[in-house]
């Protein structure tokens, strides 16, 4: 069928009119092959005009068309909508950008700048000659969201994606939820206690039916895309069917005769087989422990409702996106690191704040009263000799804030802090005021020159070169050594690599882009919030969690999604598939397929974003872009050199 | 004024800065109608005028244009810029309502092409805000060549009537008749975004600012390394010699109870540390030092940046600098506090860039009318439940994005601004079931 | 009217649709001039151009071919860099057979406000290219 093009040309009130004789132009375009009119306008995007070139589309005068005009970044939507609005494929529409590559570019040569608008409208019109209509590509979405991660920042995302009626299923992999929050007692800036705030969020997850919580929980498998993944989340059982009445649950827990380190304390204290983390902590139910379990029998004579029958099982979702907060885990110093394990007084910073949250009229370590405390800062973080270069963000302000509530519970502590620059940014920087008016002592070591931990007849000495008092020595005989360690990826079994999460340099997960797509990914459809995005503090990880909720409602809010159709296509007949486009593909997007008997590459139409970067590796040239043919891309390149 | 136009919508975002932009992208693309106003002639806000961003050092406009972009061709998305908010009242359970004033550009918005010619055409010049007055525009004008959106202003300020942009436009869009025209809004839910306010340095006299000429603020060095710059060199304002011994001085305004603001703005030690950077690539001769008191670098990558410029040979001295006095030729003596050596120094630099501390932005508290609005002991709007709900204001229904709250970096704006309308889209949901 | 009959060097361009055509773009905003006889085409990413296209070019009577590239602004990843160096090499080696300077072929990273590098290349490559003829 002939195609019956319209060419339109604008003045732009003389901004293009001026340096391009447009009427040349228009003479020009109605010329060439197709072309059923070619007109001016004084301005092609006011309203007059924009009717004018519908109504010659549904006069059925026109069936594709050019425009002419300013550059395409501000006009080309404009004129997509023109042909919609009047029953066109939007893809049969083509601009050639006159003004800001030709009329002012070349305001100085109006030959030459005209020719080149002849040039321009000539090869948009070769284009256009070729164009199909080209319909939306549709994906099918689930109206769900998996969770994976119910720290505070899981919990807050589950809860705001189920108010807006959306299916929640929120895994964990620990038994309880809360994360590394429940382990907090008081919390900086507002006086409430970590085990508090993850009741609040708690209590909202359980209130909501939209949400499911497993706990126990492990993604294990993942496939499909966008809007429609299927996963398998493997769950380990509690081994205890619901809550015993109180007594009888703490009796069973008493007469376990299994004591091993609890890591909920940081190892501070024991725990039996059977346990809780601690007694109001949710759900409320206890759990078996079965790696330490020597299925002696006792605690079922206890508690009626402990169930050893219970099973691992695997559980099949399907959701429309996937958001990670997988959290943090704290640095672990090495042996030997500022006395770490060779001195018996040398602890960590969670383990400080856990004996400070469980002891009660005085502070005792090991037995021993404690009265100086020192502070080591950045353990584990900003390391000029291992692999952790960054800065962990929260310890400066959890450290002052830890050593303030510590001064207020237990009297007559010293306090020493042997820092690298404080770093309380923000209104954060109070805190750092008030320690320093409350007495405790800030030094700062040279960045080449850290802090010494050593120990003489029974006493821990911590020494260091002051900058702030002019390279001074200064050395505390401390009753506490308190490493401050920062923030390291958890280790969070395989859910980076099932998801194809990319890592950055600190081994964080990795955003789309740093600063202004943060809670993105690469993988269209999975986001992630909070600390597994990099070190922050609470309020910085719910911040981060309902950005990523909302990332993650708009992939699910309708029955379906649509998604621009510019993608690859390959030819069956001529692909031999040799893996190259599958390589070039950053989008995991072209995969092998062999069910048509013939193995060749299968472009997951869903997945490619039509960047075309598999276009010049195939040696079989069996790919197109569609809008980009070898056709159009030629036709255009043949009649931009042969200049009139 | 003319006739009172009502309208109503879904959401009101107020600023149209990134925080602005991004609240109203977030709530366009979940089906919300939004009102976007921006009280400038331009969206884009502060960042759209830095010249690059740390830690990636990606040209703030270049990321910045595709987000306007997005924002100004959305369907759901409505915007006002030269837009004045006046008050903003809650009117029963689930409305608010907002009077506006849309002040006239004396430019039909609608058929200006953004051809610049009314701007050759003008006589009138003054010192251009877009540039920090660091160069001239016209009264006839466009802020910059990548505004939004991208059409003349007539600034009556300064206009001298001759009438000489109305005989050169093409569509014959000037119009000096437009007036200030009000405007009532209805709407559900309101997220302020509002912003930062800069410290004047001017406040603080023994640092010279606004005297010394060589002495200018970190936001005229962001002009002066933008690609859309207005001199297309780095150079000193004084005399136009290219600097070769530049001084910053930090927590200039921010962690001074002086000047009454004790709290650190978060942004100033890595915007010195990217701008020392851009200076050794542009300067390549030039020595930057930079007088701190604690290096920030707390964020991702920060740390990893404040080493690379460390590695590249800027001179990080910590001390406080307590005078600045100008030299005849225009230099420098900065006198400081040598904390390593523990003494009192003094060192010439010939351009001192002054990195500002931010404030809170006075304009929020002045909308809300009946007095529900709470600020904490800063100016900044109090954030009523800042663990659980850190978007929420004191009014429930009103949400905060970006540096309205308290001082932070893209990132961090983009993620409060990502929580503002998740919560306000939640809000409109829970209200609309009697929640 | 003959073919060719204008000066100048007759360059093809291929430049990227959210990167280097934006600069483009805004070098004509800021009128800074550069030949009238660069020709461009929009592509998503300069990753993507063939080489048989670039060739086609030059047997279609093209002086010479420039590829705008995204460089480390693209918006499809890191790796575009590396491809397009890749696209380029690989068309180098096609013209060596075909017995075509190499120097016709040239690849800058364009960011999208690289409006002067942009106009700077332009004005060198015509001119070298015309020296070529």
């Amino acid at each position: 069928m002939k195609r019956k093009i319209g060419v339109y040309i604008c003045h732009c009130g003389g901004n293009i009119s001026d340096y391009v004789d447009v009427e040349k132009v228009r003479q020009a375009a109605a010329k060439e092959a197709g072309v059923a009119l070619a007109r001016t306008m004084e301005f092609a995007c006011a309203d007059s005009s924009q009717k004018e070139i519908a109504q010659d589309i549904q006069e059925g005068a026109v069936d594709s068309f050019v425009v002419a005009s300013c550059s395409p970044k501000l006009h080309l939507p404009t004129f997509q909508s023109v042909a919609e609005r009047a029953g066109l494929n939007k893809y049969q529409y083509v601009h050639a950008n006159i003004r800001e590559q030709v009329s002012w570019a070349h305001s100085d040569d109006k030959e030459g700048a005209t020719a080149k608008a002849v040039q321009f409208v000539r090869a948009a019109i070769a284009k256009v000659r070729l164009a199909k209509a080209i319909e939306p590509i549709e994906i099918q979405t689930q109206r769900a969201v998996l969770v994976v991660g119910a720290g505070v920042a899981g919990m807050k995302a589950a809860t705001s994606l189920a108010k807006m009626g959306v299916n929640v299923y929120l895994i964990e992999k620990e038994h309880f939820v809360g994360g590394r929050v429940s382990q907090w007692d008081v919390l900086c800036i507002t006086e409430e206690t970590g085990k508090d705030l993850v009741t609040r969020f708690y209590i909202d997850v359980v209130a909501n039916q939209n949400i499911t919580l497993f706990t126990g929980a492990e993604l294990v498998e993942c496939s499909g895309s966008m809007g429609n993944f299927t996963v398998k989340v493997r769950i380990t059982p509690r081994y205890v069917k619901d809550i015993c009445e109180k007594d009888r649950m703490r009796r069973a827990i008493e007469v376990c005769p299994v004591e091993v380190v609890d890591e909920f304390n940081f190892s501070i204290t024991k725990r039996k087989a059977i346990y809780h983390n601690f007694p109001s902590q949710y759900p409320l139910v206890a759990v078996v422990d079965m790696k330490h379990c020597t299925r002696c029998g006792k605690c079922e004579k206890e508690c009626e409702k402990i169930d050893f029958s219970q099973e691992e099982k695997v559980v099949e979702l399907k959701v429309g996106s996937i958001l990670v907060a997988a959290g943090f885990d704290p640095y672990t110093p090495k042996n030997g690191e500022f006395g770490y394990q060779v001195y018996d007084n040398v602890i960590t910073l969670p383990q400080f704040k856990r004996l400070v949250a469980i002891s009660d009229t005085e502070l005792k370590w090991k037995g021993r009263p404690v009265q100086t405390i020192a502070y080591i800062y950045c353990v584990g973080s900003r390391q000029l000799e291992g692999e952790n270069k960054y800065c962990s963000r929260y310890c400066c302000l959890t450290t002052i804030c830890a050593a303030i509530k510590a001064g207020e519970k237990f009297s007559g502590l010293s306090h020493f802090h042997f820092t690298r620059g404080i770093r309380t940014y923000g209104k954060y920087e109070t805190f750092f005021y008030e320690a320093s008016k409350r007495g405790q002592v800030f030094l700062q070591s040279f960045e080449d020159d850290p802090p010494q931990v050593t120990q003489k007849d029974g006493r821990t000495l911590v020494r260091i070169h002051d900058i702030l008092t002019s390279r001074r020595e200064v050395e505390v005989d401390a009753d506490l050594v308190v490493l401050v360690t920062g923030m390291v990826p958890r280790t969070d079994g395989r859910i980076g690599e099932i998801l194809k999460l990319p890592r950055g340099r600190d081994r964080f997960y990795n955003e789309i882009h740093m600063k202004l797509r943060p809670v993105e990914t690469v993988i269209d459809g999975v986001t992630i919030a909070g600390a597994c995005r990099g070190p922050q503090n609470v309020v910085e990880a719910i911040n981060s969690s309902l950005s990523a909720a909302i990332k993650s409602y708009s992939f699910v809010r309708r029955d379906t999604l649509a998604i621009e159709p510019i993608v690859a296509e390959i030819d069956p007949d001529a692909c031999t598939w040799c893996e190259a486009c599958a390589k070039a593909c950053p989008f995991d997007a072209i995969a092998r397929d062999a069910s048509t008997g013939k193995e060749i590459a299968r472009v997951n139409t869903p997945v490619c974003k039509g960047c075309g970067m598999c276009l010049p590796v195939c040696p079989a040239n069996a790919i197109q872009l569609r809008t980009f043919s070898d056709e159009e891309v030629q036709q255009m390149i043949g009649v931009l050199a042969h200049e009139l | 004024m003319a006739a009172v136009e009502r309208l109503s919508f879904d959401a009101l975002v107020v600023g149209g800065g990134i925080a602005g932009i991004e609240a109203a992208i977030n709530l366009g693309d979940n089906g919300l109608r939004v009102l976007l106003v921006e009280k400038d002639l331009t969206l884009g806000g502060k960042m759209i005028m830095l010249s690059k961003v740390f830690p990636t050092l990606d040209c703030a406009a270049c990321i910045t244009t595709p987000k306007i972009s997005e924002v100004a061709r959305h369907p759901n998305v409505t915007i006002f810029t030269n837009t004045e908010v006046k008050s903003i009242q809650k009117q029963d359970m689930h409305y608010f309502k907002a009077s506006l004033v849309r002040h006239p550009r004396y430019v039909d918005e609608s058929a200006c092409t953004g051809c610049q010619l009314c701007e050759e055409a003008c006589p009138a010049v003054v010192p251009d805000q877009y540039q920090y007055d660091l160069v001239g525009r016209k009264a006839a004008y466009i802020p910059f060549s990548i505004a939004s959106p991208r059409v003349a202003t007539i600034d009556m300020d300064h206009c001298v009537l001759c009438g000489a942009c109305e005989r050169v436009c093409p569509p014959q869009c000037i119009d000096f008749t437009q007036e200030p025209a009000e405007c009532q809004i209805i709407m559900k839910t309101v997220i302020v975004a509002t912003g930062l306010q800069l410290f004047d340095p001017a406040r603080i006299e023994r640092f010279r600012s606004g005297h010394a000429k060589n002495v200018i603020t970190a936001m005229q060095m962001e002009r002066l390394l933008a690609p859309t710059r207005p001199y297309n060199h780095v150079l000193r304002p004084g005399d136009g010699k290219a600097p070769d011994k530049i001084a910053y001085v930090l927590c200039v305004g921010s962690r001074d109870r002086t000047v009454g603001n004790p709290i650190c703005s978060q942004i100033c030690c890595m915007y010195s540390i990217k701008q020392a950077q851009l200076l050794m690539g542009a300067l390549p001769m030039a020595d930057v030092t930079i007088y701190y008191i604690n290096i920030r670098s707390y964020g991702k990558g920060f740390e990893e940046f404040y080493e690379q410029a460390k590695g590249m040979g800027v001179n990080f001295v910590k001390g406080k600098v307590g005078q600045i006095t100008e030299k005849e030729n225009g230099n420098l003596v900065l006198r400081y506090e040598d904390i390593r050596s523990g003494r009192l120094k003094e060192a010439e630099h010939d351009l001192v860039v002054l990195s500002v501390g931010s404030l809170a932005d006075p304009d929020a508290s002045g909308f809300f009318t009946d007095g529900r609005w709470e600020q904490d002991e800063f100016h900044f709007p109090r954030q009523k439940d800042l663990f659980f709900n850190p978007a929420l204001s004191s009014i429930k229904g009103v949400f905060l994005a970006g540096t309205t709250s308290c001082p932070m970096d893209i990132p961090d704006t983009i993620l409060s601004a990502g929580a503002a309308s998740m919560e306000a889209i939640r809000y409109i949901k829970q209200s609309a079931l009697g929640i | 009217m003959p073919e060719g009959r204008r000066d100048g060097a007759k360059i093809l361009v291929f430049s990227t649709e959210k990167i280097s055509d934006p600069a483009i773009d805004m070098a004509g905003l800021l009128k800074l001039h550069y030949p009238p006889r660069v020709y461009t085409i929009a592509v998503p990413c300069s990753s993507a151009v063939k080489p048989h296209w670039i060739l086609h070019a030059f047997a279609q009577g093209f002086d010479g071919v420039f590829i705008a590239a995204d460089g480390s602004d693209c918006p499809y990843g890191e790796s575009c860099t590396e491809k397009t160096g890749a696209l380029v090499q690989k068309t180098h080696a096609l013209m060596k057979e075909q017995n075509l300077d190499a120097a016709r072929l040239k690849m800058a990273a364009i960011c999208s406000v690289c409006s002067e590098s942009f106009v700077k290349h332009m004005k060198s490559f015509s001119e070298a290219l015309q020296k070529g003829k």
